[in-house]
């Protein structure tokens, strides 16, 4: 009788330590270097001359000017509050072609100014200068 | 005998409990290969702005100009610490040394909560350095309050 001398089938386990080993080494490298804040930028092109638009500037532009951090912003030292939909819809309306400046005063944070910025955009404004506000005080 | 064979079987697969460990961590992996974006980090850590603005920057920035928040006093251009008055010859030095001179622009981080008062100088530097392409850093908000 024939002896059945083939060996049972063995599963050939590979061992999963040095997988595993390598597997943390890229987890860990891609936990420490993945950036999940989505930047984006904001043009703020500075001129190098202040002073000369300044007579075109008057003609049909709305200065907004930030006091404090408090949602408000005066137009025509009027306080007009970010949420006042209405009011930005109808002075965008009015003043198609404007350039939007907004000026900041002392303490005023930059979040403040870009909520201002944004509200404009999201009402229609088609230019926003924001540049007037990161200028030293004595070139206003 | 059975009852060596069973125990050689399970001898073999020890590492069969490391399975589960192995599926999360690959998991793990996958999502923050995905998701994430590999970027060098700032020298200090810097919360900008969020914004609905949704542009993306099409270059990399030539000189990169962090600021810290308003009760340090720490200012970093190209991840070096700087003195204010540095920046602008910094910054000629650098767009001399540019060969795409056109293209050239200087990226501002800030923190959101810094007031204008600290950012100011900083712009100023800018100007007097003869630049005009700036960008602010900002971050997507991600829908409305």
């Amino acid at each position: 009788m024939p002896l059945n001398l083939s060996q049972p089938k063995r599963k050939n386990a590979i061992s999963l330590t040095p997988l595993i080993d390598v597997v943390f080494i890229l987890l860990l490298f891609f936990m420490l270097t993945s950036s999940f804040v989505p930047w984006r930028i904001v043009d703020t092109p500075l001129s190098m001359t202040p002073d000369t638009p300044k007579s075109e500037e008057e003609k049909d532009n709305i200065i907004l000017t930030l006091k404090q951090n408090d949602a408000q912003v005066w137009v025509e030292d009027q306080a007009i509050r970010f949420a006042d939909q209405a009011y930005f819809q109808t002075l965008i309306a009015d003043h198609n072609e404007a350039i939007f400046i907004i000026k900041a005063e002392e303490g005023v944070t930059l979040q403040s100014l870009m909520q201002l910025a944004d509200r404009l955009k999201l009402n229609g404004a088609k230019t926003v200068s924001i540049a007037n506000a990161f200028a030293m005080p004595e070139t206003k | 005998m059975k009852i060596g064979e069973k125990y050689a079987a399970r001898a073999a697969n020890k590492d069969d409990n490391m399975v589960p460990l192995i599926n999360v961590v690959f998991l793990m992996l996958v999502f923050f290969m995905v998701a994430g974006q590999i970027q060098k980090a700032d020298p200090i850590a810097v919360m900008p702005p969020y914004s609905i603005n949704d542009t993306r920057a099409v270059t990399d920035p030539n000189v990169v100009i962090v600021v810290g928040s308003d009760d340090s006093d720490s200012l970093y251009v190209d991840d070096e610490r700087f003195v204010l008055d540095e920046i602008q010859a910094y910054l000629e030095q650098q767009f001399t040394a540019a060969e795409n001179k056109e293209a050239f622009w200087v990226q501002i981080k800030a923190d959101g909560a810094i007031s204008l008062e600290k950012l100011r100088p900083v712009f100023n530097q800018v100007r007097l350095a003869g630049l005009t392409k700036v960008s602010l850093a900002t971050q997507l908000e991600r829908g409305e309050e």
